[in-house]
């Protein structure tokens, strides 16, 4: 199952949402393109800013870090050259976050597919330019080699390594974070069962606007979700 | 079934979807993206429009901030004046649109309007382009006629989405049956006399004999598209704030 999500719950925002899987919460706010500060205007492209707040206590190093990464996928994704010398502000509250205290990098790893799918889900709201659609999941590898999906909290806390891996809908590689100890076959074999993940739950619907492609576990929830937002946008069409 | 087509950001148009225009042209409209030599790609999740008359296809979306394009009619607010211009904000946090001193009905450089700080103009945007500012005037440059556009004075401003004010904007078939599925107003119209301005740029001016009653229309418009009302839901609404005035 996909995680829950609510579209623009903010109104004053641009675009929003809010996603919640069974580890953390993420509530995403997007502005843009507005008007940028003179040190941070490119004159060819908008600058993309991201701003990471944690649960509780205010951001450091460690938000810091999340922020680089997330806006390298984003800037990745957004058509930046249609709106130049603006600004695309990208605001990730995490709203929850897991009891239990994992360490270091893996802490760090294991946000990030939140983060990044909150982000495109406000991005997409907000109407921004979009090159492609993304979809970023989270693997753990236990101490017996299976990797999962998803990990529950106690999964993740006893694994040997954890994954954030994001691909688009042509199957690019755009997001490559991980923590623990594994080898390049092993890798290997992880970033190929991300992909299937991740172009799964963008997978196309069938006719009844159900699940399609009945090899895959995961139900395409990205797809379901936008053709549902995308549908209802336009009800007021179909009534007159 | 391509009325319902849904397309998310990065997929492309398939070929036999597109309208066939006599010129050998097509006009993109937004959320769409053209890498050539002639490939056609979403860049927003929305369902797919075709008018195979104008042969122009387009995403409809419902979120985001207004973008300027030429001819829309907007309702600007003005934040400073300078010699030549007006600098008129459209959107919250965006660099000023430009308003020329004489760019209304009939003015010369003694007669023009003295516009303050804070005043609203409706107005029609007559340059858009992403590498200069954007523009507008208050008069039809061609003709020289007002068109109803120029200073609004009085009344109340009230934000609603874009789209919604797209919906409002859409006008009447032949019946007289709104288009855009939005009724607030021609019910309002029924019992109470007010003026009403929509900007495309999700701003709607309203004026009437009294604040309640002005209030009560902002409110309802407001109220219709955060709560995505249908038109029976507009008709009960209506009703029912008219009995209290």
């Amino acid at each position: 199952m996909g995680p829950d999500i609510l579209h623009h719950p903010l109104n004053r925002a641009d675009g929003s949402a809010t996603l919640s899987s069974n580890l953390y919460s993420v509530l995403a706010a997007v502005n843009g393109p507005v008007e940028v500060q003179r040190r941070d205007e490119l004159p060819e492209e908008a600058a993309v800013e991201v701003n990471i707040r944690p649960a509780s206590g205010v951001g450091g190093p460690r938000e810091r870090w999340l922020e680089t990464v997330v806006a390298a996928v984003l800037r990745s994704l957004l058509l930046v050259h249609m709106h130049p010398r603006t600004l695309i502000q990208i605001t990730l509250q995490i709203t929850k976050a897991p009891s239990l205290t994992l360490k270091g990098a893996a802490r760090d790893v294991a946000v990030l597919p939140s983060l990044i799918n909150a982000a495109f889900l406000a991005l997409a709201d907000g109407g921004l330019p979009l090159r492609n659609t993304v979809a970023a999941v989270l693997l753990a590898v236990a101490s017996t080699g299976e990797v999962r999906e998803e990990p529950s909290e106690k999964e993740l806390a006893g694994c040997k390594s954890v994954h954030g891996l994001a691909y688009d809908n042509h199957g690019d590689l755009l997001l490559s974070e991980s923590a623990g100890s594994f080898d390049l076959v092993e890798w290997e074999r992880i970033a190929d069962q991300a992909e299937k993940a991740c172009r799964a739950v963008m997978a196309p619907l069938n006719e009844d606007g159900v699940v399609t492609e009945g090899s895959t576990s995961s139900l395409p929830w990205l797809r379901q979700e936008l053709t549902d937002k995308a549908q209802a946008a336009i009800a007021w069409r179909e009534a007159t | 079934m391509a009325a319902t087509m849904v397309l998310l950001p990065g997929e492309e148009i398939p070929t036999d979807l597109l309208p066939k225009s006599k010129k050998g042209t097509l006009t993109l409209g937004p959320g769409l993206h053209h890498t050539p030599p002639s490939t056609i790609s979403a860049t927003t999740p929305g369902t797919l429009q075709v008018d195979h008359r104008k042969a122009a296809l387009w995403l409809e979306h419902a979120g985001g901030r207004y973008q300027p394009s030429v001819g829309d009619l907007v309702i600007a607010q003005i934040h400073h004046s300078s010699v030549e211009t007006y600098s008129c904000a459209l959107t919250p946090h965006t660099s000023f649109a430009l308003l020329g001193q004489l760019a209304f009905e009939g003015v010369s450089k003694k007669t023009r309007p003295q516009l303050k700080a804070g005043d609203v103009v409706y107005a029609r945007v007559s340059k858009a382009s992403k590498w200069e500012d954007v523009e507008i005037e208050c008069f039809n440059s061609a003709t020289g006629k007002a068109e109803g556009m120029g200073p609004l004075k009085g009344g109340m401003l009230f934000d609603v989405r874009p789209a919604f004010a797209r919906r409002l904007m859409i006008g009447t078939d032949k019946e007289g049956i709104s288009k855009g599925g939005v009724v607030v107003l021609e019910e309002v119209g029924e019992k109470v006399k007010f003026e009403v301005a929509v900007g495309r740029n999700g701003r709607v001016w309203v004026d009437s004999g009294s604040v309640r009653e002005t209030v009560l229309i902002g409110q309802l418009l407001r109220r219709a598209d955060e709560e995505g009302w249908g038109v029976e839901a507009q008709r009960k609404a209506v009703k029912k704030a008219l009995r209290d005035v």
